[in-house]
């Protein structure tokens, strides 16, 4: 017993003396704010390539709820719980939690401020906030109407209370969903949710309908999204695209009212998903431009205008990628592997991400969308013949299996990622 | 003054044989591989395993979806992405990631 205590002594020692002596090899200290699939993905990534770094991870909620698959818990298919995970697999890696917001950040002194004052130092700092909504870009809509019309565009509480009302909605009630103009969080996202709302009201709620008022005229996936909404839910979902007046100009909580330049359409249930940008930390640190969004260089992703401090996931502008949980990841792993390079004093080399996103259209109907990308002319750009979206045509069981890799996907990035 | 002496020949001695080994981050593009392909087990997933393959038969798999010679969903997609040579540097690498 003696000798092994002496020697978990020694060894917490030689972690502590360890950066001093092997000067040859990275060292030194990197906080990253933000706990979702970009930000813990970082942090977990930077110590397992340089165990000798002090990784941080500061993030204020103890637990995290994961937005792919959540448009499930709206169609009762899920249970919010099913999209919850802590950060013991985190702290395990040797990953030190500061579970706190980041408050401020001093980009020329190289701090981090938490949220009882204190200073968080840094050599490289990472930021992986995700969006915030951009409130008072659509009039009416502010955090009291979000309580009235969800947005459910950070999966949650707004996520149970859409599915709450969608529940307590009378059979033959209009379901309204308002879809942004690029960019903004999950392309496929406002249609996936279209999607399996409809295969939900198909079931329990069969004289409703579903309207899409969208301020773009395309989107991600849309002839597979059209061609299976024919298929499956006729006469069930229209969409009203830009040119046709489906730009939502205001909404109207008290009345359900959603208002575009053509039409007050009186929603059953109103889903605005708002214009959103960076988040608040981004803005903060000074890393977010004119957009709300963060610009990148395209092989560590640090931030054009503050040294030091790398940005990931939704917050940035990550040239032909899409805002995706698949992305954050894959950039993420690529940003820790670059900083790692950084610290030692070596130039990384540019790097190749892929990034693969699955849409159900019902729970055994799958599409997907797929790019690769590498750093051309200062952004990150598609690699020309690379990716595109599921066939138009399929034949025998091609939408089920892509259903069963989504299902497959989300197991493996969550294990990856928290586990 | 004994102990002092001695701690820096132990901790040179813990470095060398130290149980927590960091990873190397591979080749451009092999990290992306794992947001599917996990270095984990992950029970009931249809996506197959890469970590620890033959790299010649991740290798032929990869030209064929890239080709089109071997039917897929996504990786034929994937594959056009890659040149032989990122292909067989990612295949290495993943043949070397422990099973």
């Amino acid at each position: 017993m003696a000798t092994r205590r002496t020697f978990l002594k020694l060894t917490a020692a030689a972690s502590l003396a360890a950066p001093s002596i092997a000067s040859a090899q990275a060292s030194g200290r990197v906080v990253v704010v933000g706990g979702g699939f970009g930000g813990a993905t970082a942090a977990r990534t930077l110590k397992a390539l340089e165990p000798k770094l002090t990784v941080t991870l500061v993030e204020p909620n103890p637990v995290f709820t994961a937005c792919p698959f959540s448009n499930n818990v709206l169609a009762a298919l899920r249970e919010i719980s099913q999209q919850q995970f802590g950060y013991d697999g985190v702290q395990k890696t040797g990953v030190l939690l500061a579970q706190t917001a980041a408050t401020a950040v001093d980009a020329s002194g190289k701090t981090v401020t938490l949220g009882d004052g204190s200073k968080l130092p840094y050599d490289r700092l990472v930021l992986s906030p995700g969006i915030d909504i951009n409130w008072g870009a659509l009039p009416g809509y502010d955090e009291a109407a979000a309580e009235k019309m969800p947005h459910a565009w950070k999966a949650g509480a707004q996520t149970v209370l859409l599915r709450q009302q969608l529940q307590a909605m009378d059979d033959g009630g209009l379901v309204v969903i308002s879809s942004p103009a690029n960019p903004f969080r999950c392309p496929p996202g406002p249609y996936e949710r279209a999607s399996l709302i409809a295969y939900w009201l198909k079931i329990w709620k069969p004289k409703s309908k579903l309207l899409i008022l969208d301020s773009k005229d395309t989107f991600s996936k849309q002839r597979l999204f059209q061609n299976a909404w024919a298929q499956l839910y006729p006469g069930l979902i229209e969409w009203v695209s830009l040119s046709q007046g489906g730009k939502v100009t205001a909404v109207d909580p008290a009345s359900l009212t959603v208002v575009t330049d053509f039409a007050r359409h009186k929603a059953a249930v109103a889903n605005i998903i708002p214009p959103q940008k960076a988040g608040t930390i981004a803005q903060k640190a000074g890393v977010a431009d004119r957009t709300g969004w963060c610009p990148v260089e395209p092989v560590a992703f640090e931030s054009t205008l503050q040294p030091a401090i790398h940005v990931l996931g939704d917050s940035a502008i990550m040239g032909g990628m899409p805002k995706s949980a698949f992305a954050a990841n894959a950039q993420a792993k690529v940003c820790a592997a670059a900083i790692v390079e950084l610290l030692a004093g070596r130039k990384p080399v540019d790097p190749i991400l892929i990034n693969t996103c699955y849409s159900l259209v019902s729970p055994d109907y799958g599409i997907s969308v797929a790019g690769v990308y590498r750093p051309d002319k200062g952004v990150l750009a598609d690699i020309p013949g690379a990716g595109g979206t599921s066939p138009l045509e399929v034949v025998g069981g091609f939408r089920g299996q892509e259903a069963l890799y989504a299902s497959s996907w989300f197991k493996t990035i969550t294990t990856e990622v928290f586990g | 003054m004994r102990h002092r002496l001695l701690l820096p020949v132990l901790v040179g001695a813990l470095l060398l044989t130290s149980p927590v080994r960091a990873v190397d981050a591979g080749p451009p593009g092999a990290s992306s591989c794992t947001g599917c392909h996990a270095a984990k087990r992950i029970p009931d997933s249809v996506i197959p395993r890469i970590a620890g393959r033959k790299a010649s038969d991740i290798v032929q798999f990869m030209r064929e979806y890239r080709s089109g010679a071997w039917p897929s969903s996504v990786m034929g997609r994937i594959a056009k992405g890659f040149d032989d040579q990122q292909i067989d540097a990612i295949a290495a690498w993943f043949a070397a990631q422990p099973e």
